[in-house]
């Protein structure tokens, strides 16, 4: 586990509640920004996104890259990050 | 495809046809899964045309076959579309062809060869030139032309380049244009035998098609294992021989393809039925091929420049998997070496391996015929026959050569062995007869002799001759009677003779020689040199002066015979020999012994000290319980040690070691003393262990934290904290403590790790748990969290410490005074309200620690 940040940890250790998206591990204030003008203000949100795509990492990587113009290693940790909170979570 | 046409439903069972179940397709996740689709096609595409690609150099027939024939189908099916459209013209096709097969092969394997060439073949014939059109590869043509592109005008060579490029240089484009460029020595028999099998293959196996395709793009890529299992493993084996006549055909040599490569594809069905692997075969058979034309290279020189090329062509994508082979086939000719280090880049190793190897038998067989084709067609059909024996008798066979090869060679040393040996022995025998008979000096001593020229003024020749003469016999005479003499035979008392006998013998040699033996003998004393014939008068030793002295004559070159000689020379060396050997036996014997004695000693040493190390120990030992239980002695008895320490069955065998052992500890063990006790009445002589425990340092590593064991993270601890309680287990151990207050101890070293903490309200030691356990209560979640991270696994005291979360209700009842607990606790008030317990604790610990010093 000692390849994941500390924001990974930070965000994969509690409930997100009303987290921004830019706690998501991978995003920060360009792609958030990014993303939160196309509607996924919060991470619950970017989190559904993921759900929808059937928690399918290589979607949601293809996805986030898209939407937000992140690279591989960004949308890696994004979609590795919610993959986890899903684990422990849901 | 037109994305844009597709709706949310359309785009859902497109996704689902490939067997991608998607999401729902929502406004955001369209555009995914409409790349994923794209994708999707894509790769469909690919396999299809990869194919398609592979089959033709240009790639263009191919595209536009697959689009002629797929034009509105999905990619994915294209090549399954192809192939089953194929399948039914090939199939009257070989049909029509399988009379004109010379071949023995069954026309089922063709079929199935013809089917999987057949894809792979149509699209690339367009392309092709013509080389030499023949009417029924025109039919064929024609048929295929109607399934697939139309532009099949070149069928012989078009087909085989089609071939050729499908099977195996589907992964080089390069390579097929050069090749393409070399159809034109294409045979028509080829062209047609080609045909037939492409036709048939196609026909056969048409759902192998794809594997083939595929198979022919890995097969470019990747070794020969990838041949996955297409089930049609006849068919692919029969996809041999196709290439193994289109390898001929291409070589364009002249000799009888279809011969060959029936036998060829014989060879290839008889070698690919253990394996299964076609792609196997095939290379084989494309080395095969390689190396039958190579062969034939030899014979047609302007052909060979032809041949190279193509071959190289051909050879460059097929051999790709041919590299092991590239030493064997370096000696055919240098080009052909190299090129054939080229063609077999990589290869099937140990199936190739045998082949070359068999074709190299061959080879070395057929290797100086400049004979045409036809000769070598026969060798062919004599490694055909050969061939439908087992794989092992190729093998065999390899080994035979190689057998043969080392016998040879066995041979040759064996007889150069034997030419030494006899060599030594004629010169020893030579010496021998050199050294036992005088006869080559006989005419020597007659004409030389060793009296000086006064010998010759002296006397006429005639008297000469005479006084020389009885010398000769004489010293025969002595000769032979010293020689028997010393062999043992006993005919003879002496080794010499006595001036009688020597003078009665002479005279019965030769009347003549009575006058002058005394004058000879005279000589003879008057020489200095030795003529064979040793003087000695009545005194040994004396140097004689006159011949009336002599008393006895005697010979210094003994003559013996030949046998006695050689008896005498071998007793002599083997003598010799055992005497050597006798010398360094024993040298050697000491030095082992020596060795032994050293190793021995070692090993005594090693125990002992193995002994001393478990008597101090068990002294130690006792020691210690001693101090415990006050009830023991402090010593030990010596003989009980012993006995404890060594086994019955030892007892005798350790006897000196343990001897040794003691001495050992007598003079070198200071903390061990050794006195005599009474015990029991009886004296015994004790060991007493004198050093004072080590436990001082007991007190130093006590309640203090010695670090994390492991990092703490979503694996080994809760991702959130759950609950404010917390239990943490194995701070301490019940029974060692001691001390007034050793809880408070506790208190303060969970506040001091948690120091950052100030959220710990209350914490209650249980004293009597055996796990050691210590409540906490904290204000929140958060920070008994945050109490989790710091406390869980660190080392305390030795000890790992573990936590886990208790549901605050049971903590209330467990501890009603933690309800109304809500200040945090603090580290420093704690000591502060302490100092004056601390200020004791130590002395309490030491003192603690000396009484449990003893328990250790």
């Amino acid at each position: 586990m000692s390849t994941t940040s500390q924001k990974h940890r930070d965000f994969v250790g509690e409930p997100m509640g009303d987290k921004s998206v830019m706690a998501l591990s991978g995003i920060g204030e360009i792609l958030g920004k990014k993303l939160e003008q196309q509607g996924f203000d919060k991470a619950f949100v970017v989190l559904g996104q993921f759900l929808l795509l059937k928690k399918d990492s290589d979607m949601f990587t293809e996805w986030l890259k898209d939407a937000s113009g992140a690279n591989s290693r960004q949308a890696g940790s994004c979609a590795q990050c919610l993959r986890e909170w899903c684990d422990a979570f849901l | 495809m037109a994305s844009t046409q597709l709706t949310d439903e359309e785009l859902f069972s497109e996704l689902k046809r490939f067997g991608f179940t998607p999401g729902p397709v929502t406004e955001n996740t369209r555009p995914v899964y409409l790349k994923k689709l794209k994708k999707l096609r894509e790769e469909q595409q690919q396999r299809g045309s990869r194919a398609g690609k592979t089959r033709n150099s240009g790639a263009i027939h191919s595209s536009s076959g697959g689009g002629n024939t797929a034009g509105s189908r999905p990619a994915s099916h294209d090549v399954t579309h192809l192939s089953s459209s194929r399948r039914p013209g090939r199939k009257s096709s070989v049909l029509g062809f399988s009379s004109d097969e010379s071949d023995a092969e069954t026309p089922l394997k063709r079929k199935g060869l013809n089917q999987s060439r057949r894809a792979d073949r149509s699209p690339g014939f367009p392309q092709h030139p013509m080389i030499r059109p023949t009417t029924p590869s025109v039919a064929t043509k024609s048929q295929y032309g109607a399934t697939l592109n139309s532009n099949n005008s070149s069928p012989g060579p078009g087909r085989q380049r089609g071939v050729l490029l499908g099977w195996g240089v589907r992964a080089r484009s390069s390579p097929e244009a050069e090749g393409r460029d070399y159809d034109e020595s294409g045979d028509d028999d080829d062209n047609e035998g080609e045909k037939e099998k492409n036709s048939r293959s196609l026909n056969g196996c048409g759902a192998s098609h794809l594997n083939t395709s595929k198979l022919a793009g890995d097969y470019s890529d990747s070794d020969e294992e990838e041949v996955g299992g297409p089930g049609v493993g006849d068919q692919q084996r029969e996809r041999l021989e196709p290439n193994v006549r289109r390898s001929h055909t291409k070589a364009e040599f002249a000799y009888h393809v279809v011969g060959r490569g029936s036998q060829t594809g014989g060879a290839a069905r008889q070698v690919n039925p253990p394996e299964g692997l076609n792609m196997v075969g095939n290379r084989r058979e494309e080395g095969e091929g390689g190396e039958g034309k190579r062969r034939d290279s030899d014979t047609p020189g302007g052909l060979r420049s032809h041949t190279v090329s193509p071959r190289k062509t051909i050879y460059v994508s097929l051999a790709e998997n041919h590299g092991g082979e590239t030493g064997k086939n370096n000696h055919v000719d240098g080009e052909d070496g190299a090129y054939r280090s080229s063609r077999f880049a990589i290869g099937l190793r140990p199936r190739f391996s045998n082949y070359s190897s068999l074709s190299q038998t061959y080879r070395s067989n057929h290797s100086n015929h400049t004979a045409p084709n036809h000769s070598y067609s026969q060798a062919m059909l004599k490694q055909k026959l050969s061939v439908p024996e087992d794989e092992l008798l190729q093998q065999f066979k390899r080994e035979e050569v190689a057998s043969s090869g080392s016998f040879s060679a066995h041979y040759l040393s064996m007889f150069l062995l034997t030419a030494a040996c006899l060599f030594f022995l004629l010169l020893g025998l030579m010496y021998l007869r050199m050294r036992g008979s005088g006869s080559s000096e006989v005419d020597e001593v007659i004409k030389s002799h060793p009296f000086g020229s006064q010998f010759d003024e002296l006397y006429n020749k005639t008297e000469k001759d005479l006084i020389l003469k009885l010398l000769l016999n004489l010293h025969d005479h002595l000769a032979q009677v010293a020689g028997q003499y010393d062999c043992g035979d006993q005919q003879h008392l002496n080794r010499s003779l006595s001036m009688a006998e020597a003078a009665t013998y002479l005279r019965a040699q030769n009347q003549e020689f009575d006058g002058f033996i005394e004058t000879s003998l005279e000589w003879i004393i008057r020489t200095g040199q030795d003529v064979g014939i040793r003087l000695t008068g009545q005194v040994a030793d004396d140097p004689l002066t006159d011949v009336s002295e002599i008393s006895r004559l005697e010979s210094s070159h003994p003559k013996m015979p030949f046998t006695c000689r050689f008896r005498r020379a071998f007793l002599t060396v083997i003598s010799r020999v055992s005497l050597i050997a006798v010398v360094v036996g024993c040298v050697w014997s000491v030095v082992c012994y020596m060795r032994y004695r050293w190793r021995r000693e070692e090993e005594e040493t090693r125990q002992m000290y193995d002994m001393v190390e478990r008597i101090i120990d068990v002294l130690r030992s006792h020691s210690d319980s001693c101090q415990e239980n006050q009830d023991l002695q402090p010593y030990l008895p010596i003989p009980h040690v012993r006995d404890s320490l060594v086994q019955p069955q030892d007892r005798k065998k350790m006897k000196k070691i343990w001897e040794r052992a003691e001495k050992f500890l007598a003079a070198n063990e200071s903390r061990i003393r050794k006195e005599t006790q009474r015990i029991g009445g009886a004296d015994f002589l004790v060991w007493r262990w004198i050093q004072p425990s080590l436990s001082c340092d007991k007190t130093m590593n006590s309640k203090v934290w010695q670090g994390k064991a492991f990092p703490l993270d979503r694996r080994n601890s809760p991702p959130n904290s759950l609950t404010p309680c917390l239990k943490i287990r194995n701070m301490f151990d019940p029974i060692m403590e001691v001390g007034e207050n050793w809880d408070l101890a506790i208190h303060e070293a969970i506040l001091e790790k948690c120091n950052d903490n100030d959220g710990i309200v209350h914490i209650a030691v249980d004293k009597n748990s055996r796990e050691g356990c210590v409540y906490v209560k904290c204000l929140s979640a958060e920070h008994s969290g945050r109490a989790f991270k710091a406390l869980h696994g660190s080392w305390f005291d030795g000890k790992l410490v573990t936590v886990k979360y208790l549901r605050l209700d049971r903590y209330h009842q467990r501890f009603p005074q933690a309800q109304g607990c809500s200040t945090p606790l603090k580290a420093s008030s704690l000591h502060l309200n302490t100092t004056g317990t601390m200020n004791t604790m130590p002395r309490l610990h030491h003192r603690g620690a000396a009484n449990s010093s003893g328990f250790s």
